[in-house]
């Protein structure tokens, strides 16, 4: 996507964002412990820094340089509604995440996304979201026993009721 | 050596590990197929979840991840003319055209079977070739460490993007994330802006998934429209004839895999490209020319690729440094697990060594096994519509990153590097640099500060030892060359020199 002969909407103004966090990074590298001495827990920090300064600053030189433009827009071609939508939508599950738990949260995304992007119908959407996590909950959580959030669901009562079933049912 | 082959078959002779490695296999096979789904992709949301294992099993799905994710990208390669990885990119110079001729299924299993090959070759150089490199390695000065290791970052930096300079940008920007948190000598705040949150660092696992997992979905989000393309494939086995008539190739485009595999900073994609280049000038007479079909064409990436996974395992157990992105992370994942990479990992638990190579070889079996079966599986999954690929990726991509500290901060850490990944990609830096400087980071300060205090502080002394040991001369003119290479003095006298021989030629 990216050529390097043409300039690309917010080129330039992503590269001047690089140039100050870079002069950022390096004034606070500096005082970790300042020109102190060569092996001072700042010095590594400051030659990356350095070196990300002077890479930056040569970078925006070229970026200014470019006559070219691409005849793309910032809003349609390199962050289109679609791709801040569903980092939003992400945002959102993160700040679900504690609070609901993970099963309705990841339900309520995939449904979402899958509807979103697909527009095959809600009910559809909502199908395949449902086996797709039922997949991801066999074999993340049960399998690879990884641990989530609850939230609402009483996701623990109900494993160790399944499990005294069948637990139960080996004993009787 | 009877130790040895004990340890070799404990991934053989455990149900469970055999399970794995087989698991793994398939998974990266399947992954790698995908388009836009890359090796790094499914090996860094992967291993995140494997943080609570013990290291066997752990070992035993990053094995046949990448081991399957190296050649899964082949498929698509044939089949869609897009490289599933970037080692596949010279699989489709000549695959996608016998795919066009409808000999979409003889590429396929003869990629499968030359992929089987070169992935034994590449091991069996690890297994003999290991315990020597690292013994040298344990001659290594601390200054060399240093040297090998900014030589790996500047190599993925210039060979695999648009401008060293921008490689460089992104390896120094992974080495500062590495240096967040408390100083491990010193115990000194860096970058930590009063936060304790931030004394443990930035988690690598947070890093990975958002560079990898988030930004590559982010960025498919961009061909969410595009259909997905049906194939049909007949047989797939080829024939023994076929087989026997390239091997003496793949014997010579492996060793080239193994080669270029093993230095620090190169891996399946260049030496993929290299092989290709090979089989080109060594075949004088192709049945069908190259780039229009040429068997030698698909055999020669094919078998390197596979070679160079063994290779990168060269100096990732011996030195402890990467050959790319995935080694990055498999790195990355070892000291999670507790494992050192490096000379003394060799000395103190050739265990690990030889359970790794057992579990490659392993690996390789498998590959060849669900290579050459489950077609119609696989045409299925490749179908699968990006509308729920991609909600789902992003999904495993959050409980990835979630999972291993149980922390919502690292969800937020990998949403924020994966935006930036993502920017950054856009514009043409590469990501590959980020994560290696991440995993470099430690060593090269620690061996900076080493080097520089057995020189009582003195920068002249450092130096003269860099020019009186040949090791130290070699890595530091290598670092050096790379830098002049990037400058236009270098494309002017190659420039000129080239016209001077094209000259000569012609005489």
């Amino acid at each position: 996507m990216h050529d390097p002969s043409k300039k690309m909407p917010g080129e330039t103004a992503f590269a001047v964002v690089l140039v100050g966090l870079s002069g950022f990074l390096l004034w606070q590298a500096i005082l970790i412990s300042g020109f102190e001495a060569l092996s001072s827990p700042g010095a590594f920090p400051m030659a990356a820094a350095f070196a990300m300064l002077v890479t930056s600053v040569a970078i925006l030189i070229k970026t200014l340089r470019l006559r070219e433009r691409m005849a793309l827009r910032f809003f349609t071609d390199v962050a289109p509604p679609v791709i801040l939508a569903m980092f939003a939508m992400m945002l959102g599950y993160a700040l679900l995440l504690k609070p609901l738990g993970f099963l309705p949260t990841s339900l309520l995304f995939l449904t979402v996304s899958i509807f979103a992007l697909r527009r095959r119908g809600l009910l559809w959407s909502f199908g395949v979201s449902l086996a797709s996590l039922a997949l991801v909950y066999v074999i993340f959580r049960l399998v690879f026993t990884v641990l989530m959030p609850s939230g609402v669901v009483p996701e623990g009562e109900i494993l160790a009721w399944l499990g005294n079933l069948f637990s139960g049912g080996d004993t009787q | 050596m009877t130790e040895a082959l004990q340890f070799f078959l404990i991934s053989w002779l455990d149900l469970k590990l055999l399970g794995l490695v087989a698991l793994g296999t398939f998974a990266g096979i399947y992954v790698g197929a995908i388009p836009g789904l890359s090796v790094t992709m499914a090996v860094s949301i992967l291993i995140s979840f494997t943080f609570a294992w013990d290291v066997y099993p752990a070992l035993c799905l990053m094995v046949g991840i990448y081991m399957g994710g190296v050649y899964g990208g082949s498929r698509t390669a044939i089949l869609l003319n897009i490289p599933g990885a970037p080692s596949a990119i010279a699989t489709a110079l000549d695959g996608y055209p016998l795919a066009q001729k409808g000999q979409a299924g003889e590429a396929i299993g003869l990629s499968t079977v030359m992929s089987f090959v070169g992935g034994f070759i590449g091991i069996g150089v690890l297994a003999v070739a290991a315990p020597f490199v690292s013994e040298f390695a344990l001659t290594f000065q601390p200054r060399d460490y240093m040297l090998l290791a900014i030589l790996g970052i500047l190599l993925v930096g210039s060979l695999s993007g648009e401008s060293l300079l921008k490689g460089v940008f992104a390896g120094a920007l992974g080495l500062l994330i590495g240096a967040v948190g408390l100083d491990p000598l010193t115990a000194e705040e860096r970058f930590t802006f009063g936060m304790v949150e931030l004394w443990g660092g930035i988690s690598f696992i947070a890093v990975m998934i958002g560079l990898f997992g988030v930004s590559e979905a982010l960025t498919q989000l961009h061909h969410i429209d595009k259909a997905a393309v049906k194939q049909t494939i007949g047989r797939i086995v080829p024939s023994w004839r076929a087989v026997g008539k390239y091997l003496p190739l793949s014997l010579q485009t492996s060793s080239i895999g193994v080669i270029i595999g093993a230095l620090p900073g190169t891996g399946g994609d260049i030496a993929a490209l290299m092989a290709y280049d090979h089989a080109k000038r060594v075949t004088k007479k192709p049945e069908v020319p190259f780039g229009e079909g040429a068997a030698e064409g698909l055999v020669a990436p094919e078998t390197a690729n596979n070679a160079a996974v063994g290779g990168a395992f060269i100096p990732m157990l011996t030195l402890g440094i990467p050959g790319d992105a995935v080694t990055a992370i498999i790195i990355g994942a070892m000291f999670i697990h507790g494992l050192n990479p490096g000379p003394m990992l060799m000395i103190e638990q050739p265990q690990m060594f030889w359970f790794i190579t057992g579990a490659l070889v392993l690996a390789n079996i498998f590959m060849l096994i669900f290579g050459l079966t489950g077609i119609r599986l696989f045409t299925k999954i490749v179908e699968m519509p990006r509308a729920v690929l991609i909600p789902l990726i992003l999904l495993l991509s959050i409980v990835g990153a979630y999972a291993v500290n149980n922390s919502i901060t690292d969800v937020y850490w990998m949403l924020l590097f994966g935006a930036f990944g993502y920017l950054l990609k856009t514009y043409g830096y590469q990501v590959g640099p980020v994560i290696l400087g991440v995993i470099l980071s430690r060593l090269i300060d620690e061996n900076w500060r080493r080097a520089i205090i057995s020189e009582q502080e003195d920068l002249g002394r450092l130096f003269m030892g860099i020019f009186t040991s040949p090791l130290s001369l070699v890595l530091f003119g290598a670092v050096v060359f790379i830098f002049i290479s990037q400058t236009p003095l270098w494309t002017g006298l190659r420039a000129r020199f080239g016209t001077a021989r094209a000259r000569g030629d012609g005489v």
